[in-house]
């Protein structure tokens, strides 16, 4: 009962954690501020799906997690070089 | 409960705080840092220590099992490709024009892109370097 108590504390935490992502994604006055946002985002998700995972004793939320971080890393990456460069190949 | 489960539950509980709290200081770091950089350098730590350290108190405290393998393997790949990422970005934001904030004092990558590169958009590298070598 005890570590199930500390795992809803680090679910209500992590989803409050996202409120300041949110703020940088409106407010952030340049783009990579706002791909720096999302790149957090997507981190936060990823840890969350996993203590979920634990909480439901479920395995499909860790491939979920696991996809969501590959996909975050790819956006990051696509969306950097498109900033530098003019061009995303 | 042996003396085995009472380790377990201490370590990944150890963890479990450890991750939470980076968690904690890199959104904070998201929210009040005055500069992209300043705000990339607070951000990869989530990426690295808090999703690597939640990650490590889900494995301690599973064991190898199928979910243990997973989470070892999500938490190894976002200790491999946050800092790529950060570094990608930093890098393109810095060639893209974002420039430093007031209170900064050098900016070496600056000075050695816009030598090789004449066409930099930061401008900002003679006013800096001439404060830095006056302190």
């Amino acid at each position: 009962m005890n570590t199930l108590n500390l795992l809803d504390i680090a679910l209500v935490f992590m989803v409050l954690s996202i409120i300041p992502c949110i703020h940088r994604i409106i407010k952030g006055p340049t783009i990579p501020d706002r791909v720096i946002a999302v790149d957090a985002l997507a981190t936060v998700i990823v840890v969350m799906l996993g203590v979920y995972s634990f909480v439901q004793e479920s395995v499909f939320f860790m491939d979920v997690a696991l996809v969501l971080s590959i996909i975050a890393f790819v956006g990051t990456v696509t969306i950097s070089k498109y900033l530098d460069e003019g061009v995303v190949f | 409960m042996n003396n085995i489960t009472v380790i377990q539950d201490i370590l990944s509980n150890f963890f479990f705080f450890a991750g939470m709290f980076f968690v904690f200081l890199g959104m904070l770091g998201l929210y009040r840092l005055p500069d992209v950089y300043n705000r990339l350098h607070a951000t990869t730590k989530i990426g690295t220590l808090g999703a690597f350290g939640v990650m490590m108190g889900i494995v301690i405290k599973l064991g190898f099992g199928p979910m243990g393998i997973k989470a070892i393997t999500v938490g190894l790949f976002l200790l491999l490709t946050a800092p790529v990422a950060a570094h990608m970005i930093s890098r393109a934001a810095h060639r893209h024009g974002v420039g430093l904030c007031e209170e900064s004092t050098v900016d070496d990558y600056g000075k050695t892109y816009c030598l090789i590169n004449s066409s930099c958009p930061v401008k900002h590298e003679e006013t800096i370097e001439d404060e830095h070598d006056q302190m």
